[in-house]
């Protein structure tokens, strides 16, 4: 029975965690930034967590990421329990399993477009071959960014380089995208076509994504919202 | 913009460490010359004095140093004088002890009462008497002598046996001998005496010829400026590298400023946009210089002073004889130091605060203004790298035609300056070939190295001017060392000659040679003993057709045309009548030859002829010789002792050119690795430098490798990456100097060596050089630990919250 069960998470579950704590520093300047979060991510769909500034939302992502380690509870990504990989098998592991597309400073400033967006590959030690070269003309094709693959990131456009960043992030086919304000640097025109993207890549790939926002109208693309105050799920 | 100045300093200091290190080592590496220079004074001024310091006056030659003081006048003058009078000088004397003979000795006397003695007892006792010596400690311990030892000293009729009651330390160089007798003693080789000073108590009566009284302080200091000048050059040859060091340190701290004001390029821009002028934001800036000149300056000058008195110390207690004194504190040296590191300072951070004033307000509204710090290179710099580069190399060319140093100096300056200025148009070429090598593995660290033009190109420039200078020191001295070795090769074929011109030589001598330990080869001379017409006594007439197998020239001195006859200009001393072209008839026995005579030197009182010249004079040739060819390392004075024991017994004689080599090797040795040392120093600013470029370009990048991070990068790649980068760094610096430097040494040689040798060949020790390549890539390596390790401590999430 529990074998048909976790079967059946792991079809529909992405990620999860559960009992998430974690807390910066200590004595008077303690700050709980998550508090013992529940949480099941939905595979293949577009979720917000969303929430005011300083609620928990970067440290829940981080922590879900296994960018960063919780002080409690335990995170699980694509049926790995993340809080049992040391260092360099959690480096792996994000680099075969989890994409990323930050709020600024999202591509390297001395290589171009396009070898920002092979990037997570090469650092997996694959060689660039026409497979790879083939998918990432494709994703930057429905990105809208083919013409600028030979540019480096200074001479693109905020919009743009959100969207390179949003190609790198899925050239590797992760189980899980991770998105912290993916927005927040962007008019309100060029957030309209980022998150446009991020929901085709949900719709149209099959790709789970999460974001992070504290904008309402973003959380509209969504298919989920989770809401975060003072380090809690409400 | 008090409260600014003081809170950048605070958060800003600690990036100025590395920079301040390298002011700091510069600023120490002057005050350690001046310490050394002051010491050195004083310990000669206190040693040279000694003999004099209970005189009322010092009578020595009127027209020294280009006359001396008649021995027989100052001997008298000094006999006259009695107990007020004490002289200086030495005899030099040949001396066996132990059953062999002592290389060049020289007999000093040493006065009986305590006033007069300046020679200090180390063991033993002081000799009272006529046939009692003590021997200076060093001259003991090379000479393996030990108090209660006999030693004959002199020749014929003038040997005199003494024995050794004490070992004495001798410190005034101008009076030093290997050993003291006493006066009296001493007179029984007057006609080998030569005398500096007579010390005089009291009046001095009427002075010899030629002579001068002085005070003794008026004296020690007329002697002084004679060996003080060498020790001026010698400070002067220091602070060349020192200037090389200082320079060095420009590179490095402009550096360092330009990548702290780039950084805070945003800092300065939201300064102007809230009402700051220009010269409120640069002055601001050139305090924050002067202050880290100050404490970096000050640092180093506490360092120098520390180190120099510590080196004095050591000195005196490794080398006594080294005649360091108790150095004053060098008030001017101790400015001087100071003032070069805060002025260094100041010159260094002029340029990178000009750029500080260009930022517009402007700047600070822009996003991510601070982030990609590329500065542009522009049309100006190539330009006037382009003339440098053209002027110098024509100098050169000019400098090589007509042997012109002053021109060489100039064009290689000029050169160099060329190199220098189009490093940021060259240097990330040559970094982006070499990091291609790499393969993909290395291409982020590639990009990251080429990332700012002109910061990769200081960063490396520094590094640059140490490798040039240090593989045109090891260039141009292997060559010279090569082309010495040939002249040598001639001058001293056989390292030594075992001559009998009596007897012939058995064979169990030339076993026994054979079994002499550093004797590599050893070959019997065929020969007869003649009498050659114009020298006193009969020598050995030999022909060495086998010569090549021992001979450093390989054996072109032995091959000899029939009708002559070679004689080794050497062995037979100044009386030596016979001149190159002379017709001399040779005579064994009541056969004889009509033969042109023929010079060389380095084998021995022995003629050397051709072989059918030999069978003229006689049917049945013996060897008369032995010549051997040392092994490598084999010590020159044991081998010459050992090969003396074998041959005095036979009445034969010893030739050894051996002891030209080690010195030689010595000289040499001494030059490069002191060279080499002292560019040493501003090689290790230079690998700080790199450090330094590279810590701060990882405090700059801490969100780019969090996100890296993110993206899959695992520490071990982090760490490597940049430990890449500074190799490249290193690498290429390295590379390109030793092209540089071979070229410089190439120039050189055309200039000065050829010049000076007429037929040396270039010579370029690739070994050498491939140590210092990779010795500097390891380096390289070196200075990546601390800025590779702090950048892969950040944790991911950490470096992705900083904003
Ligand atoms: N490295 C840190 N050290 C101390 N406190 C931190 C750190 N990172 C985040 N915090 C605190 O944790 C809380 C949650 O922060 P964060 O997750 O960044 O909020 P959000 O992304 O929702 O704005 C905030 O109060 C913040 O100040
Ligand atoms: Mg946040």
């Amino acid at each position: 029975m529990t074998t048909t069960t976790q079967q059946a998470t792991q079809e529909t579950v992405a990620a999860s965690a559960r009992n998430l704590t974690k807390t910066y520093g200590q004595g008077d300047a303690q700050v709980h930034a998550l508090r013992g979060i529940d949480l099941d991510l939905p595979r293949g769909r577009f979720t917000a967590i969303m929430g005011p500034s300083g609620s928990g939302k970067s440290t829940l992502m981080h922590c879900l990421a296994g960018l960063d380690g919780p002080s409690d509870g335990t995170v699980t990504v694509a049926g790995t329990a993340l809080g049992s990989l040391e260092d360099d098998a959690l480096t792996i592991f994000r680099r075969e399993h989890i994409g990323f597309v930050f709020q600024s400073f999202n591509l390297l400033p001395m290589l171009t477009a396009g070898e920002n967006i092979v990037l997570p590959l090469e650092l997996g030690g694959r060689r660039i071959d026409d497979a790879a070269r083939e998918r990432a003309r494709m994703l930057a094709d429905i990105l809208g960014v083919a013409d600028r693959l030979g540019h480096r990131p200074a001479e693109l456009s905020g919009g743009q380089q959100q969207r390179v960043a949003i190609a790198r992030a899925l050239i590797t086919e992760p189980d899980l995208l991770f998105a912290d304000e993916p927005t927040g640097n962007l008019d309100s025109t060029t957030s309209a076509e980022v998150l446009d993207h991020l929901r085709r890549s949900a719709r149209e790939l099959g790709q789970t994504v999460v974001m992070v926002t504290h904008e309402r109208d973003a959380a509209a693309y969504t298919d989920y919202v989770v809401t975060m105050q003072d380090g809690r799920i409400v | 913009m008090r409260t600014v100045f003081l809170a950048s300093l605070r958060t800003h200091i600690r990036r100025y460490v590395a920079a301040a290190v390298a002011v700091a080592v510069a600023v120490a590496f002057v005050l350690v010359v001046g310490v050394l220079t002051s010491g050195a004074h004083s310990g000669l001024m206190d040693g040279l004095g000694a003999p004099y310091r209970n005189a009322d006056h010092v009578v020595s030659a009127a027209g020294w140093p280009s006359s001396e003081l008649d021995p027989k006048a100052a001997i008298a003058f000094t006999e006259r004088h009695g107990e007020n009078a004490a002289a200086t000088g030495r005899a030099t004397l040949p001396a066996r002890a132990n059953g062999r003979r002592i290389s060049e000795t020289t007999v000093g006397p040493i006065a009986t009462s305590e006033e007069w003695r300046w020679q200090e007892l180390s063991s033993g006792r002081f000799p009272a008497r006529t046939g009692e010596a003590v021997v200076d400690v060093y001259f003991a311990l090379a000479e393996n002598f030990a108090v209660g030892d006999r030693v004959r000293i002199g020749e014929g009729a003038a040997a005199r046996d003494v024995q050794v009651v004490g070992l004495v330390e001798s410190p005034s160089p101008p009076a030093q001998a290997s050993m003291y007798v006493t006066w009296p003693q001493l007179l029984q080789w007057r006609d080998h005496l030569h005398l500096n000073a007579v010390a005089v108590r009291g009046e001095v009566g009427q002075l010899p010829e030629g002579t001068k009284a002085q005070s003794p302080e008026g004296f020690a200091a007329e002697r002084l400026t004679y060996v003080q000048n060498r020790v001026n050059t010698l400070s002067v040859m220091l602070l060349l590298f020192v200037g090389i060091a200082l320079f060095v340190s420009v590179l490095v701290i402009s550096n360092t400023f330009s990548i702290l004001f780039a950084q805070r390029l945003r800092d300065f821009a939201l300064l102007r946009c809230i009402g700051a002028t220009r010269r409120q934001v640069v002055r601001s800036v050139r305090r924050e210089a002067a202050v880290v000149g100050v404490l970096a300056s000050l640092a180093g000058t506490l360092v120098g002073v520390g180190l120099g008195y510590g080196l004095i110390a050591l000195i005196d207690a490794l080398t006594p004889t080294a005649l360091m004194g108790a150095a004053e504190l060098p008030t001017l040296w101790l400015l001087g130091g100071f003032a070069v590191g805060l002025v260094v300072t100041m010159v260094a951070s002029w340029l990178p605060t000009r750029r500080v004033v260009r930022v517009s307000p402007l700047a600070a509204l822009r996003a991510d203004a601070a982030v990609d710090v590329h500065t542009a290179t522009g049309l100006v710099r190539p330009a006037l790298a382009a003339i440098l580069l053209v002027t110098g190399l024509a100098l050169l060319g000019v400098a090589m035609v007509q042997d012109s140093t002053a021109l060489m100096v100039a064009g290689g300056g000029s050169v160099f300056a060329g190199v220098l200025l189009f490093g940021p148009v060259l240097v990330p070429r040559l970094i982006g070939i070499t990091g291609a090598l790499l393969g993909p593995a290395g291409r982020l660290a590639t990009k990251n190295a080429v990332r700012d033009p002109r910061r990769t190109a200081t960063t490396t420039a520094s590094l640059l001017v140490g490798v040039t200078l240090t593989t045109a020191v090891l260039t141009g001295m292997a060559t010279w060392r090569s082309s010495l070795d040939e002249q040598i090769g001639r001058d001293h074929p056989i390292d030594v000659a075992l001559t009998s011109p009596k007897e012939p030589v058995t064979t169990d001598l030339l076993n026994r040679v054979r079994h002499t330990p550093g004797v590599e080869q050893a070959i019997p001379v065929d020969g007869a003993v003649a009498r050659v017409a114009g020298l006193d006594k009969p020598i050995p007439v030999v022909t060495a057709p086998a010569a090549a197998h021992v001979a450093r020239d390989g054996g072109a001195f032995a091959r000899v045309e029939p009708g002559k006859i070679r004689i080794d200009s050497e062995a037979f001393g100044k009386n030596l009548s016979l001149r190159p072209g002379d017709r001399v008839t040779v005579r064994v026995g009541d056969r004889r030859a009509q033969l042109q005579v023929a010079v060389g030197t380095g084998w021995g009182p022995a003629g050397v002829v051709a072989p059918e010249t030999l069978a003229t004079l006689t049917d049945a040739p013996e060897p008369h010789a032995i010549w051997i060819r040392a092994s490598s390392g084999a010590d020159p004075a044991r081998l010459g002792s050992d090969l003396d024991e074998l041959a005095d017994p036979v009445g034969a004689t010893i030739e050894n050119g051996l002891r030209t080599w080690e010195s030689l090797d010595q000289q040499l040795g001494i030059y490069t690795w002191s060279a080499l040392g002292l560019l040493g120093i501003a090689v290790v600013i230079a690998l700080i430098g790199i450090a330094n470029t590279l810590g701060l370009s990882v405090l700059e990048r801490v969100r780019e490798h969090a996100m890296l991070r993110a993206l899959g990068l695992t520490r071990r790649q982090l760490r490597r990456m940049l430990a890449t980068e500074a190799v490249l760094l290193s690498l290429v610096a390295t590379l390109l100097g030793t092209m540089i430097g071979v070229g410089f040494a190439w120039v050189g040689y055309e200039t000065i060596v050829k010049q000076a040798l007429s037929d040396a060949t270039m010579h370029v020790p690739w070994l050498s050089l491939g140590v210092v390549v990779l010795i500097a890539s390891l380096a390289g390596l070196l200075a990546a630990v601390l800025p590779a390790r702090r950048a892969a401590r950040v944790t991911p999430a950490a470096g992705l919250s900083l904003d």
